[in-house]
C-alpha cells in the first residue's frame, strides 16, 4: 500500500480529519471506480448511482476497514459487489431470464447516448458481453486496467491461479466471437 | 526519479507480455485498438463530489428525522400510556383502601357490638331465670362456657364462687 494511502486511512479513521480525507478519497479514486463500474452495467446512469452507492458503503463502514487489504482492492471489491447487486435485482425486477442479461445488457449500450465507439468497439462490447458475469469482470480488469493478478485476488476473492485461466478463457471466447463475425 | 522510470519500464513489460500473450492466442483481438468508447456528461467528474456530499447530508439528515419520527409517533402512545396509569391509580387506590378490608373492619366492628350486647343480656338474665334455661329440655338456647363464666362472674362475688369452687 502506497504511503499515501495509509495516511489517508489514518485520517479517514479519525473523526477530526474524515470529512477531509473522504473528500481527498473520493477525488483520486472516483474515475477509477466510476470506469470499473461502467463497464460492468454500460449505462452511464445506472453507473452514476452505482458509485455513490459504493463511496457512501465506504463512508459507513470505514472503521470496519482491516488493514490487511489495500485501500485500492478494497473500494474496487465493494464497486464490484455494488454493480453485481444492481444488476441482480434488475434482474429479478424486470423478471429477466438468467441467461437472458447479455441480451438486457446490449439494449442498454445500444440505447446509452454515452457511447461512442466505432463499429469495432461495439463488436467488441458485444463480445465481452457474452462472457458469464464474472469471467467479464476479469477480462475488464485485465484487458482494460491492467490489473495485477494479486490484486485481483482481493478484488474478487478468487485464487490467482482461477483468474488467469479465466482470462484465458475469456479472450478465446471473444477472439471466437470475432472471428464469427467477419 | 529512478525509482518511478524502473516502475515505469516494469508496467510497460508487463503490458508488452500481455500483448504478446494476446497475439499468440487472441489475433484478432489484439488488432482492436485498447481504447475507451464510453464517454459522461461534460464536467461529470467535477461535479460528483459536490453531489455525493448533498445526498450524504440528506441521509444524516434523513437519520436525525427518522429519530424525531419515532419520538413524534411514541409521544401519545407514552401519553395515553400516562393517562391509564392514573386512571388505573385513581380507580385502584380508594378501591384498595376501601374495600374489601374496610368492610371486613366494618363487619368486624359490628361483631363487636353484636357480641357487647349478648355479653350484656347475659350478665342481665337473673339467677332464676338463667337456671330455668339451662334445665329447658331441648332447650333453644344453648350457653357456651364462656357465656357461663361471664354469668357467674357477673352475678357471683369472688367470695362466693371461691366457697362454690372449694366445698
Amino acid at each position: 500500500m502506497d504511503n499515501s494511502d495509509l495516511d489517508l486511512i489514518a485520517d479517514l479513521k479519525n473523526e477530526k480529519t474524515r470529512d477531509f480525507a473522504f473528500n481527498s478519497l473520493v477525488k483520486k479514486y472516483q474515475e477509477r471506480l466510476y470506469w470499473h463500474i461502467r463497464k460492468i452495467v454500460l449505462n452511464h446512469d445506472d453507473a452514476d448511482d452505482i458509485l455513490q452507492n459504493t463511496f457512501i458503503k465506504v463512508w459507513r463502514s470505514v472503521d470496519k476497514f482491516r488493514e490487511e487489504s489495500s485501500l485500492y482492492t478494497w473500494l474496487y471489491r465493494i464497486a464490484t459487489n455494488e454493480s453485481l447487486t444492481f444488476i441482480n435485482s434488475n434482474k429479478r425486477r424486470s423478471l429477466i431470464p438468467m441467461n437472458d442479461t447479455s441480451e438486457f445488457l446490449m439494449n442498454n449500450l445500444e440505447s446509452d447516448v454515452y457511447f461512442d465507439g466505432d463499429e469495432i468497439q461495439l463488436r467488441l462490447q458485444e463480445a465481452i458481453l457474452k462472457l458469464p458475469e464474472k469471467q467479464r469482470i476479469v477480462f475488464n480488469l485485465k484487458y482494460f486496467e491492467e490489473m495485477k493478478y494479486e490484486d485481483m485476488s482481493k478484488v474478487l476473492d478468487t485464487s490467482v491461479g482461477a483468474l488467469k485461466a479465466s482470462f484465458h478463457h475469456a479472450t478465446k471466447k471473444i477472439e471466437e466471437y470475432l472471428k464469427n463475425r467477419d | 526519479m529512478k525509482l518511478n522510470l524502473w516502475q515505469m519500464k516494469k508496467s510497460n513489460d508487463k503490458i508488452t507480455k500481455l500483448m504478446n500473450e494476446l497475439e499468440k492466442i487472441a489475433p484478432e483481438l489484439s488488432k482492436i485498438k485498447k481504447e475507451n468508447p464510453f464517454r459522461v456528461p461534460d464536467n461529470y467528474f467535477d461535479d460528483f463530489s459536490a453531489r455525493l456530499q448533498m445526498r450524504l447530508d440528506a441521509e444524516k439528515t434523513g437519520i436525525s428525522k427518522n429519530q424525531n419520527k419515532i419520538i413524534q409517533f411514541l409521544k401519545p402512545a407514552l401519553g395515553l400510556a400516562a393517562g391509564f396509569a392514573l386512571i388505573v391509580m385513581l380507580a385502584y387506590w380508594p378501591l384498595k383502601t376501601f374495600t374489601p378490608n374496610q368492610l371486613a373492619n366494618n363487619i368486624g366492628t359490628e361483631t363487636d357490638i353484636s357480641e357487647m350486647l349478648y355479653a350484656t343480656m347475659v350478665e342481665g338474665i337473673d339467677v332464676n331465670s338463667f337456671y330455668a334455661l339451662l334445665e329447658e329440655p331441648n332447650g333453644s338456647v344453648q350457653f357456651s362456657d364462656d357465656d357461663l363464666a361471664i354469668f357467674v362472674n357477673t352475678n357471683s362475688s369472688e367470695y362466693e364462687i371461691y366457697s362454690e369452687t372449694n366445698n
